[in-house]
Parts: structure tokens; sequence; C-alpha cells
């Protein structure tokens, strides 16, 4: 029984992987733009991205340049402006030093040329703004713009040399009045130079800002056309985008189903016309649970309600009948995904599947398997009968030692027999209508495996079990404790016992054998809450299913915890309804669905004198002798003839 | 040989190209060329701080004055009827530019803000007599930028 779990692939699919690939250049680039979102649009907007970000940069650039220019504009005509200033002072200032008085027309020369020798060649001048702060102009490229500068600067020269005659001459300069003139003359020239340099800048700077202007409403308008190009590319995406989608769910096998946070049913995908020959739009504010078979109600309702108490995006699975609008009943089985946080969607999404046809391949499967079985079942139960009718008669000790022996074996097959019974899903019951004593149980359960004499149950207490589980329970106990014999030392003993907990009562049965690695504990663990449906695995790990069966019939819960001595403990929880404390009937509760806990309750008298459980007073000790007594009662006799037995 | 879809396309757009030059190059050669003169030529180059015609005596009549402006500067060209002498005109208050309403002047025509290389003719109908050209911004007529032409 215990094996290493089936590796199972974890590998992602390669087609995931390379889902975005095979693209080159802005094709690898668009799918990755967040703004984008999940739209595949490929190499078909590959141009528009780059357009527009050419065009924003052109835009963005041409806007800096024309901001530059009209900042160095002003200063060239701010600069122009003072110059006229500056050539009056130094006129006055000649005049002034002429006449014998204080001035620094040097000082006035040199402000005369600083602006215009910055403008022609670059450089630093005084800000408009004052302050002493001085900010760089550019070198005038304009050709026009460094003629009439260049003009200025000759000038200024002239002034300046006119100037310079005239304080070195003075009033007794025979040119005195020639040189007067020539420097008001020259200042007016050179005011009108500069105001015409000023000008041609100004002139200069406003083409430009116009072909700047322009340039920028054809790339603005090209960016709108581009723009608009995307938006129709994006929605023609995302149209096709959307058509995918709804194609696929409209065509899917599978049901889409969204149900709201009251559990109405507020989306249904169209292909429940198909599965339940239903119209979409009958079934939308209709409760889930009108469609759902009465006997898997509960199942849904707790598997909905975890999901809902789950975190978002929290999944679970669950089967269920959902019934046709012929009244016939469809196996399905669904994924449930917690959206209720996602604003698009807010509530829960089911995804569900028809598996009616192998619900019923897997019926027929189960019915021929059970078939097969109860025929194996009355063959060997009769062969136990011969034996025992053999051994009564049999006083040679050696031959009955081989009597028993053979006893052992056909017990063991008529196990294998039940196991089989049990994972064809046809559910056996032959229950015992009244309690029995637990320890009964547990002893048949021990005369049932080969070694029992390595088998020690001690500490059960005196409490009863309920009849309806007495021989699922023996059964469960015989496949834990054979395992327990058969993965352990012979010489090694295995130790049945038992204690009572706070929701039941906890049989433990511990060997001191190999162990199991944590992978394979994991693995059992997870094959006994979770049976499967009859398949090669089940075939591979068939004690843990059988088990797993057996345990969900009632409600049990079994684990297997490493031992810290080595070995392993299985511990079975009976739940509080199956037992009993001796003379108190326990609750003839139903039987419980697997995975659904059960809410202690309180011990209830039991009557332990039931027949069919009389356990031998020698061993071996065997249930196959007299009939075990069910609701029916020709329970043997129907599996002696080879019939299916309900 | 059959002309595909692509191939007529083509030779659309090659058509459209050709007749758009066909269109542009006469219009650019048109705006080139400058009005054939009317009556007496007469060539007259504005510069720093100068006005130089090409001829000081023209016949009376139609006379059709080029006027090209070499730079460096803007300039203006002002054509008047005065018996006055080109450096006697009187001046303004400010005593840098011609009073162009002052007695024994009579304004003919002029050609204002004339930039670097452009250029203008004036198509006039000269009686016979005096005339003065000169520029008339701050500075340059007194710089000596005038000159006498004279109608017989």
């Amino acid at each position: 029984m215990r094996s290493s779990p089936p590796a199972e692939a974890g590998a992602a699919s390669a087609t995931q992987r390379t889902a975005a690939g095979g693209r080159s250049g802005i094709g690898r680039l668009v799918p990755r733009l967040p703004i984008l979102g999940d739209l595949r649009l490929g190499r078909r907007l590959g141009w528009v991205i780059p357009v527009l970000i050419v065009l924003v940069a052109a835009i963005v650039g041409y806007n800096a340049r024309a901001i530059d220019q009209q900042r160095g504009s002003a200063l060239i005509v701010n600069t122009a402006a003072r110059q006229r200033a500056f050539v009056e002072r130094y006129t006055t200032d000649v005049l002034l030093v002429v006449d014998g008085f204080q001035a620094d027309p040097e000082e006035s020369a040199e402000d005369v040329r600083e602006p215009v020798d910055v403008l022609l060649d670059g450089g630093s001048v005084r800000a408009p703004q004052g302050g002493g702060q001085r900010v760089e102009i550019p070198p005038a490229s304009d050709r026009r713009v460094r003629l009439k500068l260049e003009q200025d600067r000759r000038l200024i020269d002239e002034l300046i040399r006119t100037g310079d005659r005239l304080m070195d001459g003075g009033r007794r300069d025979p040119q005195y009045e020639a040189n007067v003139t020539r420097l008001r003359v020259l200042s007016a020239q050179l005011s009108s130079v500069s105001n015409d340099a000023a000008r041609e800048v100004t002139q200069v700077t406003e083409a430009s800002l116009s072909r700047l202007v322009r340039i920028e409403i054809a790339l603005g308008l090209l960016g709108v056309l581009a723009a608009l190009a995307l938006g129709l590319l994006l929605r023609r995406a995302g149209a096709e985008q959307a058509a995918q989608f709804r194609s696929l769910v409209n065509n899917s096998s599978d049901l889409i189903t969204v149900l709201a946070p009251d559990g109405t049913i507020a989306y249904q995908s169209p292909s429940v016309q198909r599965l339940l020959g239903r119209r979409p739009a009958d079934l939308v504010g209709t409760a889930l649970g009108d469609l759902v078979h009465p006997d898997d109600r509960r199942d849904v309702s707790v598997s909905l309600t975890e999901v809902v108490e789950a975190a978002s995006g929290a999944t679970a699975n669950f089967g269920c009948r959902l019934q046709h609008s012929d009244g016939s009943w469809r196996h399905v089985e669904s994924i449930c995904t917690n959206l209720a946080d996602d604003p698009r969607v807010h509530g829960l999404v089911l995804n569900i599947r028809d598996v009616t046809e192998q619900a019923a391949l897997r019926r027929s499967i189960g019915d021929l398997l059970h078939n097969l079985a109860r025929r194996s079942q009355g063959l060997v139960d009769r062969q136990l009968e011969l034996i025992d009718e053999l051994e009564r008669h049999e006083v040679d000790p050696d031959r009955l030692q081989e009597l028993f022996r053979m006893d052992h074996l056909a017990t063991r097959m008529r196990r294998n027999v039940e196991n089989l019974i049990v994972l064809s899903g046809v559910d056996q019951r032959r229950r015992w209508s009244e309690s029995v004593p637990l320890r009964d149980v547990v002893e048949a359960a021990v005369a049932e495996v080969e070694e029992y004499s390595r088998v020690q149950v001690v500490g059960i207490h005196d409490l009863t079990l309920a009849g309806q589980a007495a021989s699922d329970v023996a059964h469960l106990l015989a496949e834990l404790v054979e395992n327990a014999t058969s993965f352990s030392s012979p010489t090694t003993m295995v130790e049945v016992s038992g204690s009572p907990t706070g929701n039941g009562y906890v049989l433990e049965i511990e060997d001191h054998g190999i162990g199991m690695s944590d992978a394979e504990l994991a693995e059992a663990n997870r094959r006994l809450a979770a049976p499967l449906a009859a398949d090669v695995a089940v075939s591979r790990m068939m004690g843990f299913h059988v088990v797993g069966r057996l345990a969900a019939r009632h409600g049990i819960r079994v684990q297997l915890r490493p031992c810290w001595f080595g070995g392993v403990a299985a511990l079975v929880l009976l739940p509080a309804v199956l037992v009993g404390s001796a003379g108190e009937h326990p609750a003839m509760a139903p039987p419980v669905p697997a995975g659904v806990m059960v809410s202690p309750e309180p011990l209830l008298l039991a009557n332990t004198t039931q027949p069919g459980w009389q356990p031998r007073a020698h061993l071996p000790l065997r249930r196959h002798g007299a009939p075990a007594p069910n609701r029916d009662g020709d329970t043997d006799a129907a599996a002696e003839a080879g019939e299916p037995v309900e | 040989m059959a002309w595909t879809r692509a191939r007529r396309r083509w030779a659309w757009a090659l058509a459209l190209v050709l007749a758009a030059f066909a269109l542009a190059v006469p219009l650019t050669i048109a705006r080139r060329q400058e009005p054939t003169p009317r009556g007496t030529p007469v060539n007259v180059l504005l510069e720093d701080f100068k006005v130089r015609p090409d001829a000081a005596v023209v016949p009376a009549g139609t006379v059709s004055l080029r006027i090209r402006n070499q730079g460096p500067t803007t300039h203006e060209f002002i054509l008047v009827r005065t018996d006055l002498a080109p450096d006697k005109l009187t001046l303004q208050d400010d005593g840098l530019t011609v009073d162009e309403e002052a007695d024994g002047i009579d304004l003919v025509d002029e050609a204002g803000g004339l930039d670097i290389d452009d250029r203008q003719t004036l198509v006039l109908d000269l009686a016979a007599g005096n005339y003065v050209m000169y520029c008339n911004l701050e500075g340059h007529y007194l710089g000596g930028m005038h000159a006498e032409l004279t109608a017989r």
C-alpha cells in the first residue's frame, strides 16, 4: 500500500511561454506597454507608436527651440535698445570732458562696444532685469543681422575715434565744430542702425517663430491623426478580442456562470441551451440551487460557502447534478472562482463541464466491478464455510494448523474482493441496526490479518460503535493493521490503542517499520482525504483508497503521521455520532458525506449484544461463519447465487 | 503589356509630380523676372551712406528708377523736386533729418523700408527740373546719403 507519489507534470506549457514570442522590434515591445493591457496588437500598431513618440519629441523640441529663440530675441532687442542710451551717454561724456567737466567717456565707450561685440561674437551680457546678473547670448547667425551689427561696430569705432579727436583738440581745435557735428551724426546713425538691427532680429525671430508654429501645427495634426489611428486600431483590436472571447464563450461546451452575491445567476453563457435545454435569459435571476439535485445541494452549498469565505481569487472544485429542461439529470464538474472583489465581475465564476457520459461510464465500470466481485465473494464465502467445517472436525493439530493458514488466506481473498466492491462505488450496505462493542470491532479487524499474533490491542475503552458503521470500520482497521504488519519487521509488534477526544474517539495503529518519507505521507494523506474514482492510480494504492472511501461514508477522518521512534502511526478519528458508551445507544445518524466535519454530540446508549458480532474465543477469528445480518436479510444468499446485492 | 494596379498607381504619382514641376517652374521664373522698365531706366544703388545713381541727367518724361539697397543697413529712398543743392536741404529741429514739408522742396515719390538686397522700381513722369534723391533715416542724410538728378 505504501508507495511513492506519482510524479506529476508541473512544467509550464511551452506554448504559454512563447505566446508573446516570435515577434521582433516594435512588435515585441508593444504588448509590454501597460496602457495596452492584454491586447495583442502586434505589428499593426508598431508604426503608430514610434510615429507618436517622434511627433511628441519633435513638438517638444520645437517648443524648446521657440522658447529659446523668444528669449534670445528679447535679449537682443533689449540690448539694442540700451545701446542707444549708451551712445547718448558717451556723446554727453565726451562733450562734458571737452567743456572741462568730470566724466568717464572710456567707460561709456566700453558700454557702447560690449553689446555689439557680444551680439556678434556671442558671450555674456548684463541681464535686462538688472541685479548684476549676466546672461549668455549666442552669436547672431542671420546674415542680414550680422551685416547690420558689423556696420554698427564700424560706426562705434568711428564714433569713439571722433570722440577722442574732440577730447584731444578741445574747443580750440579748428575742427571742433565739424567734429561735434560728426559726433552727433554718428550718434544718430548708430541709433538708426541699432534700431534697424533690433528690428531685423525681431523680424527674423518672428519669421522663425511663425515657421515653428506652422511646423508645430502640422506636427500636432499628424499627432492627432496618429492618435486617431491608434484609437481606431485599439478599438478594432479590442473588438476583435471581445468577439474572440464571445465566440469562445458561446461555442464552448463548458458553461460559464456568474453567481451574484445572493446566489442568483447574474450571467449565463449561451452553451446552457445545449447542455440543459434552457435559455440563458430564463436562468438569469434564478437561484443556482433550483437546478441542483436535492442530494447534491448540501455539497454545493458547502463548496460555495468555502469559496466565498476564502480570499479573493480562491477556487474550489465540486461535482453535482443539474436538471435538464426535460427533467433528466446531467452530471457536471465545476470549478468555482471567487471574483467578488473584481468590479468587472462582482461574483463567483463557475466553469461547469458536462461529465454525464464519464459518470455513466464510471458507473458502468463500477457495476461491472461490483458484479464480478460479488460473484467472487460468494465463492470465497462458500470456501470459508467449507474450511470452517473442516476445522471443526479436524483433530490432528498439524492439519488443523494448515487449515488455519488456508482460512487466513481465504479471509484475505475475501477482503480483497470487498475492496473491489468498495472501489466499485456501490454501497454494500451490510450493516447492523444496533450498536456493537468497539473492542469487538477492533479485534475482528485484527483477526482478519494474517500476522494477527504481532498485533497488540491495548487501552480500547468500553464503548460501542454505531451498527451501520461497524462493518466498514472493521474493514478500514483491517486494511490499516495489515499495512502496518506488512511494512514492519516480523520481529516487531503493531500496537492498536484508543483514546477519547473532544469530538469522538481516536484509534491509533502504530508500527515500528521502515516508515514513510514526508512526500509519501503527504500523498497518502491526500488519497485518504480525497479518494479518487477507480483508475490505474487507485489500483497502485488500493488500500489507501479503500480506507479513504470507507472513512468518507461515515465522516471518519484518517491520517498518517510519522512516529518519533520510527515507523508510522495511523490515526482514525471516529466522530462522536458513531460512538457511544457501553449501555447506551449511539445516534443512528445517516452516513456523513466525505470532508464534512461532524459536530460533537453526546454519547448515547448502546446495546452491545448483537448477532453477527460474536468474536471467536480462539484465533483465528472470522466473520464468514455466520451470515452478516442486514436490512434485507438475504445478502449472502444473493451473493452465493452470484447476483449483485444492493 | 497589361498594367497592374500598382504600376498604374506609380504612373499616376509620377504624372502628378511632373505636373507640379511644370506649374511651379514657370511661376518661379516669372516671379524672379523684373518688370520691363518703361521710359528711361536709371539704376540707383543705396549703401551706407551714399546714393549712387548711374545717371545724373535724364530726359524729362517717363523715368524708371530701379532702386537697390546694397546695405549693410536698411535705407529709404526719397525723391523731391527742389532747386536747393543736395546738401542744403532744410533740416528738422532735431538737426538730423530733412524737413520734407519745408518750403522749396516738393515730394515726388518715395520707397521706404528697403532692407539689404531689396529692390524696388519707381516709374515716374518727371517734368524738366532739378531733383534730389536721399535717405532720411536718422543721420543718413547728414552722413552724405544724397544725390542730384536733373530732368531735361
